[in-house]
C-alpha cells in the first residue's frame, strides 16, 4: 500500500514543521524581554525643590547612584514633584526620586537561567527540537505508508512529535506567566517585605540572570522597583508551535480534522470543568484557612499556608451534622412524595384523553409562578392551621408541592416521547394499567425519571426562604438555614460558612453519582420511537 | 433507592410525631427572638457558651414555671421572620431587634411599665430610654449600644507626616497627602453607602454639618441645605478618589477588613473594631478621634442602639402571670452576672448602670467609650416613617454616586415622608 | 392510539390519576396564592398587620413607585439573558456530554456541582471571588502571573449586573444540560446512522433529528427557567442588594426591599401579583405556541 502522493504530502508537512521551528528559533533570538529597573524609589513629603530636606535627600541619592555606577550600571536620577494647595491656602509638595535603568534580554538567555521560568523555557526549547527530530525520523523509510500500516517505531516517533509540539505550545503561556509572576508579583512582595520565604535564593538567581552576578550585596536594592514585561512578539511563538503541531498531527494521523475535533471536545470539557470547579476550589481553600488568613488582602497565597483541619471539627460541634440529617429527611421525603404524586399525573397526561387536560397543565405551571418569598404569609398561616409549624414534615410537604410542576412536566415529556406500543401489548396480555406503567413504562423512562428525581431532590435540598420562617427550633433547621449562624452582625466566619457548604454539597453529588448510570442507560432495545 | 427513600420518609414521620407537642397548663411558654450579634451568640443562649451551660437552661432552672422557646436569628432574616409571624397573629412574646416604631401604631407592643420591674427600669440610662418613647409611653428598653468614632492607622498618618483631621477641609488635605504618598495603594478614607448602612453614612456627614434627619422640633428636615451639602461632600470624597472604590457595595465588614490589613488609613466604625482586628490577626497601631465636622460646626458622635420589646398576646389565659414572666426574663437578662458577660462577649456597650462598674473593671478602655456614648446622637427610630427615611437617604446617596441630583432626591424624600 | 382508546369505558379514571397531584398543589400552593391575592387588596400596616379591603390602592401605589420602570427593565434583561444564554450553553454542554469520551462520567458528575449547592452559597462564593481587595479571582490571576495589578471587577453597576447574570447562568446551565441530556438519551442511534448514509452533515442532523426530538425537554426547561429565573432572589440580594439605588434590582428583590426595608408591604404584595400576571401571560403564550406545534406534529 505505497502511495507516492502520500510521500510528497508528508514531505510538505515536514518542511512546514521545520519552518515553524525556524520561526520559533528566530523569535527566541530577539530581545523580547524588557526590564525596567526603578532601582531606588524615595518619597519625601513636605519637601520643596531646592530646600534643605531636598538637598539632603539628593545628596544621599547621589552617593547611592555613584555606588551603582561604580559597579558598571548605567543609572540616572529622576524626580517628580506633586505640588498641591491645601484648604488653608498652604502649598504642600511631595517629591518622588527614582534611580532608573532600562535593559532587555532575548529568550535564549533563559536557557542558562536557573530561574523557575528558565526550566520551563529549556523544556519548550527541547520539546520543539525533539518534535522536529522525531517527525523527521518517523518519516524515514515509511513516508509513503498510510498511518494504519506503520510499524511500531514509526508510529511511536510520529506520535511523540505531535505530543512534544503540543507540550511546547502549551508551555509558552506558562513561561510568560512565570516570568510575569517572578518579575512582577514576587519582587514587589519581597520588596514590601510581605513575603520573605525563598527571597535570598531567588535574589541570587536573578542577580546571575540579570547582572551576571555583578550586583552581589546590592541585589536587594537593585531589584526594588524592577519590572519585566514581555513584548507582544512573544505571542508569535504560539502560531509557530501551532504550525508544528498541525504538521505533526498530519504526519501522524493523515486526517487532521477528526483529530482536531476530538482535541476540541477535550478542550471544551476541560475548560468547562475548570470553570465549574473554580468556586469549589475557592470554598475548599477558604474552608481550611484560619480566620486571619481568610482575607488575603495582598494576595499572598493561592493555598492555605497551614491547613486548619480543626475547622471541620468546629462546625461539627456547631450542629452541622444535625442540620444535614434534617435536610436529608426533608429532601428525601419531598422527593418520594413528589414522585408518588407526579408519576400518575404525568402518566394520565401522556396516555389518556380527557376533558381538562390543558387546564390541568396550566394549573400546574401556575402553581410555580409566585416566588416563595411572596407566599410566606400564606404558607405559614396554613402551617399554623395544620399544626405543622416548626416541623420537618411540614417542610417536606411544602417542598413536594412546590416541585410538582417540574415533576409532572418533565415526566410527561419523557412519557410522550416513548411510544405506547409496548404498554398496549402488555395491556392486551392482560396486565392492568398500573402494572403496565410500573413494569413497562417506568424502566423505559429511566433517564427522565432520574433527571426528575435529582431535580426535585436538589430543589428541596437548597430551599431556604420557607425554612427560615417555618422552622424555629434550632434542632429542626435544615442545613441551608443552619449555616446562617456563621454570618452574624459582627463577623462573617468565611471558613466555617464554606466548610459547611462543602459538606452540604457532598450528599447531593453522591446521590447523583449513584444513580448516574440510569441517566446514561437510555431506552432498552426494542422500544420503537415515535 | 426507592425503598431507602421510603424508609427515610417513615423515619421523618416518627421524628416529627415524637417531637414535643404537648405542654402543661400551669407552665408559661415565652417565645423569644434574639438577633445574632456575634459568632458566639447562639452558643451563649442555647449551647454551652455560658460557662458550660447556657442562658435558657440557667433561666429555666431558676424559674420552673416558665419555659423559654428562644430562637437566635440572623440579622438578614429577622425582619422577614417577625413580620410573617405578626401577619399570622403569631408574634413572639419577646423580641430583640433594632427598630420598634413600626409595631406601635398597630397596638402590637405592650408599654414597658406593664412588665418591667421598677428597679430594673431605673437602672437603664435615661438618655437611652428617651429614644424609645412615643406619645409619652416607653415601648421598648435598650439591650445594648455601640458608639461610632473615627479610627485611624497611626503608622500611616505618621509616615505621611500628617495629623488626624478634625474638619472636612483637613480631611481632604490629609486624604490627598495619603493618596499621593502611597500612589493609591492605600485608601485614605473609608465610606460605606451600602443598602444596609447608608443611614449611618448620612448621619456622619449631616450631623457633622449641623444638619440631620430632624429639625429642633423633631420634625423631618431631610432636605435642609446642610444635608444636601453633607451628601455632596461625602460623594465628592468618593469622586476625588479618596475612598474605597465601590462604596455602594463595600460593606462595613469590607472596610474593617481593609483597615485590619493596613490598606485603609481612616474609617468611621463602631467601637468593636479593635476586637475585630485582633480576631483577623491584624496588628494595626490604631487610635480614635472625633468624627470630622464641617468648618465651624461641632463634631457629633453617632450611637446605635438595639432594643428589647414585648408583644401583646390577648390569648394568654393569665395576663398578669405572663407579664410577670416577661419581667423575670428581663430581670434575669440584665442581672450583672449574666449581662456583663454577654455585652463583653459581643463587644458592645452596656445600657444599664449596674453593668458599668464590672465592665470598666474588666477593660479600662471602656471608660472612654462610655464618655463618648454619653454625647452620642441616635437615629430618630421612634418616628413612624423611620424605615422609609432610612432607605430613602441611602437611595439618595447611591443615586448621587452615579450622578444623581442630591437636592431633588432629598426634596422628593421629604415630600414622601411628610406629605 | 391511547390507552384510553383500549379501555374505553371508565371516563373518570384519568382524574383519579391526577388526584394526588392536584390535592398536594391545591393545599400547599394554591391556598397561599389565594392569600397573596387577598392581601394585595388589603391594607397592610408597617408592622405587618393585615387590615381591611382597600381596592386597587396598593396597585396604583406600586405602579407609581419611582424605581418601578428601572426594576421592570432590569427584570426583563435578567430573564432574557439568563434564560437565553443558559439554554444555548446548556444545549451545547449536553451535546458534548452525550459524546462518548474518556472521563465522561466524571465530567457529568462535576457538572452537577453548581446545581447541588444552594443559591445563597453560590452567590456568597462569587461575591467573595470578585472582591477587588481580596477576591480569589485577583489572587489566582496575580499568582499565576496573568495580570500584574489587581483589577476592580465590579467597577460600575452595569458590570455588577453582568456578574449577577453570569452567576445566574452558571447555576442554570446544569439544569438545562441535564434536561436536554435526558432527551438526547432517548434518541435512537440508528436515526443518525441512516442520516449519515443519506449524506447528511453535522448541522443537518442537528436541525432535523436532534432538535425536534429534544424539543419537549427544551420546552419544559425553558418554561420553568423563565419562572425560576424571574423569581430568583438570592443572587441579586447577596451580591448587591440592588445597589446603587435599585439599578441592579430585579422585581423580586425590589419587592423584598419594599416589604422588609421600606415596610411598604401593600405595594410589595401588589407588585408580586403584577409579576405573577406578567409570568402568566409570557409562559401562557409560549406554552400555547409550543403545544400547538406539538399537536401539528
Amino acid at each position: 500500500m505505497k502511495s507516492p502522493e502520500l510521500k510528497s504530502q508528508n514531505r510538505r508537512a515536514l518542511a512546514l514543521l521545520l519552518l515553524g521551528l525556524i520561526l520559533a528559533l528566530i523569535l527566541m533570538s530577539l530581545p523580547l524581554y524588557r526590564f525596567n529597573a526603578a532601582i531606588l524609589t524615595k518619597k519625601s513629603s513636605n519637601t520643596f525643590v531646592g530646600d534643605e530636606k531636598y538637598q539632603s535627600v539628593m545628596a544621599e541619592l547621589e552617593t547611592t547612584a555613584e555606588e551603582y555606577r561604580a559597579q558598571g550600571f548605567d543609572v540616572s536620577i529622576n524626580e517628580s514633584v506633586t505640588e498641591r494647595v491645601n484648604s488653608k491656602g498652604e502649598t504642600t509638595s511631595l517629591i518622588t526620586f527614582t534611580i532608573d535603568q532600562v535593559f532587555s534580554k532575548n529568550l535564549f538567555s533563559f536557557l542558562t537561567a536557573s530561574l523557575p521560568a528558565g526550566h520551563v523555557f529549556r523544556l519548550i526549547f527541547l520539546c520543539a527540537l525533539l518534535s522536529a527530530l522525531c517527525a523527521a525520523l518517523g518519516l524515514v523509510g515509511s513516508s509513503d505508508l498510510l498511518p494504519r500500516f506503520l510499524d511500531g517505531r514509526a508510529r511511536f516517533l510520529r506520535s511523540a512529535a505531535a505530543v512534544l509540539a503540543l507540550i511546547a505550545l502549551l508551555l509558552v503561556p506558562v513561561f510568560a506567566m512565570m516570568n510575569n509572576f517572578a518579575f512582577g508579583r514576587q519582587l514587589s512582595l519581597y520588596g514590601q517585605e510581605l513575603l520573605t520565604e525563598g527571597k535570598e535564593a531567588l535574589y541570587r538567581k536573578m542577580d546571575l540572570f540579570l547582572f551576571g552576578g555583578a550586583a552581589g550585596e546590592n541585589i536587594g536594592a537593585a531589584l526594588k522597583g524592577l519590572s519585566g514585561r514581555p513584548s507582544g512578539m512573544l505571542c508569535l511563538l504560539l502560531p509557530a508551535f501551532a504550525l508544528m503541531l498541525l504538521c505533526a498531527v498530519q504526519i501522524r494521523c493523515g486526517a487532521i480534522k477528526s483529530t482536531l475535533l476530538r482535541g476540541l471536545l477535550y478542550t471544551f470539557v476541560v475548560v468547562m470543568c475548570i470553570v465549574v470547579l473554580y468556586p469549589y476550589y475557592v470554598m475548599l481553600i477558604t474552608a481550611f484557612r484560619s480566620n486571619a488568613e481568610t482575607l488575603d488582602m495582598y494576595f499572598l497565597h493561592m493555598f492555605p499556608t497551614r491547613w486548619i483541619w480543626s475547622n471541620l471539627t468546629d462546625i461539627i460541634h456547631r450542629d452541622v451534622p444535625r442540620f444535614l440529617l434534617n435536610s436529608i429527611f426533608v429532601a428525601g421525603g419531598a422527593t418520594v412524595l413528589a414522585m408518588l404524586c407526579g408519576i400518575p399525573a404525568a402518566y394520565a397526561m401522556a396516555r389518556m384523553n380527557f376533558a381538562g387536560k390543558k387546564p390541568f397543565l396550566g394549573f400546574v405551571i401556575m402553581s410555580q409562578m409566585f416566588s416563595p418569598v411572596v407566599l410566606l404569609i400564606g404558607i405559614s398561616q396554613l402551617m399554623n392551621t395544620l399544626h405543622l409549624n416548626d416541623s420537618v414534615v411540614g417542610l417536606m410537604l411544602v417542598n413536594a408541592a412546590f416541585n410538582q410542576a417540574f415533576a409532572v412536566w418533565l415526566l410527561r415529556g419523557t412519557f410522550v416521547a416513548i411510544s405506547p406500543e409496548m404498554e398496549q401489548a402488555a395491556l392486551i396480555d392482560g396486565c392492568g394499567t398500573v402494572s403496565a406503567l410500573i413494569r413497562v413504562l417506568l424502566p423505559m423512562a429511566a433517564p427522565g425519571i432520574v433527571t426528575t428525581l435529582i431535580f426535585v431532590f436538589i430543589n428541596a435540598w437548597n430551599e431556604y426562604t420557607i425554612s427560615t420562617v417555618l422552622i424555629s427550633t434550632a434542632s429542626n433547621k435544615p442545613i441551608t438555614v443552619g449555616i446562617t449562624q456563621f454570618s452574624s452582625f459582627n463577623m462573617i466566619e468565611w471558613q466555617y460558612l464554606f466548610a459547611a457548604s462543602l459538606l452540604a454539597t457532598i450528599p447531593v453529588v453522591i446521590l447523583f453519582m449513584s444513580i448516574e448510570k440510569h441517566l446514561t442507560a437510555g431506552l432498552t432495545s426494542g422500544g420503537v420511537k415515535g | 433507592m426507592k425503598k431507602l427513600l421510603a424508609l427515610m420518609l417513615a423515619l421523618v414521620m416518627v421524628f416529627a410525631l415524637a417531637g414535643p407537642t404537648a405542654f402543661a397548663d400551669d407552665e408559661i411558654t415565652l417565645d423569644v427572638i434574639i438577633c445574632q450579634y456575634g459568632p458566639n451568640t447562639n452558643d451563649w443562649f442555647l449551647g454551652t457558651g455560658m460557662d458550660g451551660t447556657n442562658f435558657v437552661a440557667k433561666f429555666e432552672a431558676e424559674n420552673p414555671g416558665i419555659k423559654l422557646n428562644l430562637e437566635v436569628i440572623s440579622w438578614n432574616d429577622v425582619h422577614q421572620v417577625v413580620d410573617t409571624r405578626i401577619a399570622n397573629n403569631n408574634a413572639p412574646d419577646i423580641l430583640n431587634i433594632d427598630t420598634f416604631s413600626e409595631f406601635v401604631p398597630d397596638g402590637l407592643l405592650m408599654p414597658v411599665k406593664d412588665y418591667c420591674p421598677e428597679e430594673l427600669f431605673g437602672d437603664f440610662f435615661p438618655a437611652f430610654i428617651a429614644e424609645s418613647v412615643i406619645d409619652d409611653t416607653v415601648w421598648a428598653v435598650p439591650d445594648l449600644a455601640s458608639a461610632r468614632a473615627l479610627f485611624y492607622n497611626v503608622d500611616i498618618l505618621d509616615e505621611v507626616g500628617v495629623d488626624v483631621p478634625t474638619t472636612w477641609a483637613e480631611l481632604e488635605d490629609v486624604s490627598q497627602a495619603i493618596l499621593d504618598f502611597y500612589d493609591g495603594e492605600i485608601y485614605p478614607w473609608g465610606i460605606d453607602m451600602t443598602t444596609d448602612e447608608g443611614q449611618a453614612c448620612f448621619a456622619y456627614y449631616a450631623w457633622g454639618n449641623g444638619g440631620g434627619f430632624t429639625d429642633e422640633n423633631g420634625d423631618w428636615a431631610l432636605n435642609s441645605p446642610e444635608n444636601v451639602e453633607a451628601v455632596k461632600f461625602a460623594v465628592g470624597l468618593v469622586e476625588k478618589g479618596y475612598t474605597n472604590p465601590n462604596p455602594a457595595t463595600q460593606t462595613r465588614y469590607d472596610l474593617q477588613d481593609m483597615f485590619a490589613a493596613g490598606k485603609l488609613a481612616m474609617v468611621i466604625v463602631p467601637n468593636q473594631l479593635p476586637t475585630y482586628v485582633a480576631d483577623k490577626g491584624g496588628e494595626i497601631n490604631m487610635a480614635t478621634a472625633g468624627i470630622p465636622a464641617a468648618e465651624g460646626k461641632t463634631s457629633s458622635s453617632v450611637g446605635v442602639m438595639d432594643r428589647v420589646m414585648a408583644f401583646k398576646d390577648d390569648s394568654a389565659p393569665d395576663q398578669a402571670a405572663r407579664n410577670e414572666a416577661i419581667g423575670k426574663f428581663l430581670e434575669f437578662f440584665y442581672r450583672p452576672e449574666n449581662y456583663v458577660g454577654w455585652v463583653s462577649m459581643e463587644g458592645f456597650l452596656p445600657a444599664v448602670n449596674s453593668a458599668v462598674e464590672a465592665l470598666v473593671e474588666a477593660d479600662p478602655s471602656f471608660e472612654a467609650w462610655l464618655d463618648v456614648l454619653a454625647t452620642c446622637q441616635f437615629y430618630p427610630a421612634a418616628k413612624a416613617e423611620w424605615a422609609q427615611v432610612r432607605q430613602g437617604v441611602t437611595t439618595v446617596e447611591q443615586e448621587a454616586l452615579i450622578g444623581g441630583d442630591v437636592q431633588a432626591g432629598l426634596d422628593a424624600l421629604q415630600a414622601a415622608v411628610t406629605g | 392510539m391511547t390507552v384510553n382508546a383500549i379501555q374505553g369505558k371508565r371516563k373518570w379514571e384519568p382524574y383519579i390519576w391526577l388526584l394526588p397531584s392536584i390535592v398536594l398543589i391545591a393545599i400547599f400552593v394554591v391556598f397561599p396564592i389565594l392569600i397573596v391575592f387577598k392581601l394585595s387588596f388589603s391594607e397592610i400596616s408597617q408592622g405587618g398587620v393585615v387590615g381591611g379591603f382597600i381596592g386597587f390602592q396598593n396597585y396604583t401605589e406600586a405602579v407609581r413607585l419611582p424605581a418601578f420602570k428601572t426594576v421592570m427593565l432590569n427584570t426583563l434583561w435578567w430573564v432574557l439573558s439568563v434564560v437565553g444564554l443558559s439554554t444555548v450553553l446548556g444545549f451545547i454542554v449536553a451535546l458534548v456530554l452525550n459524546q462518548k469520551f474518556r472521563g465522561r462520567k466524571i465530567a457529568r458528575s462535576i457538572l452537577v456541582f453548581p446545581w447541588a449547592t444552594s443559591l445563597v452559597i453560590q452567590a456568597s462564593v462569587w461575591n467573595y471571588i470578585i472582591k477587588y481587595e481580596y477576591g480569589s479571582l485577583n489572587n489566582v490571576l496575580l499568582n499565576l502571573g496573568i495580570i500584574n495589578q489587581a483589577i476592580n471587577w465590579r467597577s460600575s453597576y452595569t458590570v455588577e449586573f453582568i456578574w449577577e447574570c453570569g452567576v445566574g447562568i452558571f447555576v442554570t446551565v446544569p439544569f438545562v444540560a441535564f434536561c436536554v441530556l435526558s432527551g438526547l438519551q432517548s434518541i435512537d442511534g440508528s436515526l443518525y446512522e441512516a442520516a449519515t448514509v443519506d449524506g447528511a452533515g453535522f448541522w443537518d442532523k442537528l436541525w432535523n433529528i436532534t432538535l425536534p426530538l429534544v424539543r419537549p425537554s427544551l420546552t419544559v426547561s425553558t418554561v420553568l427557567n423563565i419562572i425560576y429565573v424571574f423569581n430568583s432572589f438570592p443572587i441579586v440580594y447577596t451580591m448587591t442588594k440592588g445597589a446603587p439605588a435599585h439599578k441592579t434590582d430585579t422585581m423580586i428583590t425590589y419587592l423584598y426591599m419594599l416589604s422588609f426595608y421600606e415596610r411598604k408591604k401593600g405595594p410589595a404584595t401588589a407588585l408580586s401579583v403584577i409579576g405573577f400576571l406578567i409570568l402568566c401571560v409570557c409562559a401562557g403564550v409560549y406554552m400555547m405556541g409550543v403545544m400547538r406545534k406539538e399537536e401539528e406534529q
